[in-house]
């Protein structure tokens, strides 16, 4: 199925992790992940920030909460921005060409440990690439 | 005889032609940009009298805003207001002095330093500082695909992003105005005492009396209509920013050229207003 025909159906809780739709980059990282329940749910700045930095904390990343996107690693973004996607209502997670965020990564592995983390926080998950990345989703499956 | 027959019998008619042409198609878009702007402001005003675009994070956007323009100005702002306004208080009182014009000091310092030059600075200030960060922000987030973003998670930017600074714009140079006439207004006492021996209670007295009602409410009509414009056109030509980076110049140059324009605009009105 395309990519656009997917996130058009699921637009209402679409979490959305693609370069794509990159971070805010003149907003601190809690701010872009708190960003989505302070809009959304019209959560306050306070329980927005302790939200996302418990989620960094799973990580072990509560180091780059404050940092911006230019400033952080393809793992901490991609992180980050599975953080925000994870922040919408019932989320539907769809992760566009994952290896174009994360440039170093050589395998899946990275991928479904970091979906582990927040699996309580999603609804589905889907990701999308291309057909010639098939071989690199087969390590953690193995 | 028709217009085309008329240019055809002339020498140069196609030189005509195309001048003609030329202005034809730069008056078509100078209207389209005017209705894109009114438009524009149309949706940014009903907008802001709906409740529901005031979320936590559009109200973390405006104090923000309101923090960068309002607050961060002060030390270059309190500067300029007593160098400027010291300097020009003093001009005027002593041509007033000069003229023999000491009974119309109270309507001379109301209407030309308050109703018209301190919103007149504030604007400037505020434009050349606010107004040129706005529209590179807003060509910076089209370029980098960041409107895109706020689009894929359903968060509307002219709740998010651009009510904020319009908002912004309106109370920063209303609260700015205000500052830079309390400032030159306490010059004014200085150069008033110096120059006409006026004690503090007869300096106020004088202020007071020649303080006209309806000025006031179109100096604050002004200041609401420069912030709000001063804002609303930089986030517009922002927009117009293609993918390519070599536009956020071009936006940016356009945006303050039309900044000014609106801001001549603007105090020409009130002028008219005014005087009428």
């Amino acid at each position: 199925m395309e990519l656009n025909d997917f996130a058009e159906r699921n637009k209402e809780n679409l979490g959305f992790v693609s370069l794509d739709a990159p971070l805010l980059s003149n907003l601190d990282v809690w701010i872009n992940i708190a960003l989505i329940k302070q809009y959304h749910e019209n959560l306050s700045a306070e329980k927005a920030r302790a939200l996302v930095l418990s989620y960094l904390r799973k990580y072990g990343m509560e180091h780059i909460a404050e940092k911006r996107n230019p400033a952080l690693t393809s793992k901490e973004r991609f992180c980050a921005m599975l953080i925000r996607a994870a922040m919408v209502r019932d989320a539907v997670i769809v992760i566009d060409r994952p290896f174009t965020v994360l440039t170093d990564v050589k395998n899946d592995r990275f991928i479904c440990d970091a979906l582990k983390v927040v699996e309580n926080s999603f609804r589905e998950c889907h990701i999308f690439d291309y057909m010639w990345h098939k071989e690199r989703y087969r390590t953690a499956t193995a | 005889m028709s217009l085309f027959k008329l240019l055809h019998n002339l020498p140069y008619e196609g030189i005509m032609i195309n001048a003609i042409t030329r202005i034809g198609a730069k008056s078509i878009n100078l209207a389209r940009t005017f209705r894109d702007t009114i438009y524009f402001a149309t949706v940014i005003i009903l907008k802001m009298f709906s409740k529901a675009s005031y979320s936590s994070a559009m109200r973390v956007v405006l104090v923000q805003q309101i923090y960068f323009t309002s607050v961060q100005i002060l030390p270059l702002f309190i500067g300029i207001s007593i160098i400027f306004g010291t300097l020009l208080m003093g001009i005027v009182l002593q041509i007033v002095k000069n003229l023999g014009l000491a009974e119309h000091i109270g309507s001379i310092i109301m209407d030309i330093v308050v109703a018209e030059l301190a919103p007149f600075v504030t604007v400037l200030l505020i434009a050349l500082r606010s107004s040129s960060a706005i529209n590179t922000e807003i060509a910076v987030m089209k370029v980098n695909k960041e409107l895109n973003t706020l689009e894929k998670f359903n968060i509307d930017p002219v709740d998010y992003l651009f009510l904020p600074r319009v908002i912004n714009g309106v109370v920063s140079v209303v609260l700015l105005s205000a500052f830079f006439s309390i400032l030159v207004l306490t010059s004014g006492l200085i150069f008033s005492k110096a120059l006409f021996g006026l004690s503090l209670e007869s300096y106020s007295n004088v202020l007071l009396s020649s303080a006209n009602f309806y000025d006031i409410v179109i100096s604050l009509i002004k200041c609401c209509t420069f912030g709000f414009f001063i804002t609303l056109i930089p986030i517009r030509f922002g927009l117009n920013a293609t993918n390519d980076l070599t536009s956020i110049p071009i936006s940016v140059l356009n945006g303050m050229v039309d900044v000014f324009i609106a801001i001549v605009f603007i105090e020409v009105l009130s002028l008219i207003l005014i005087f009428i």
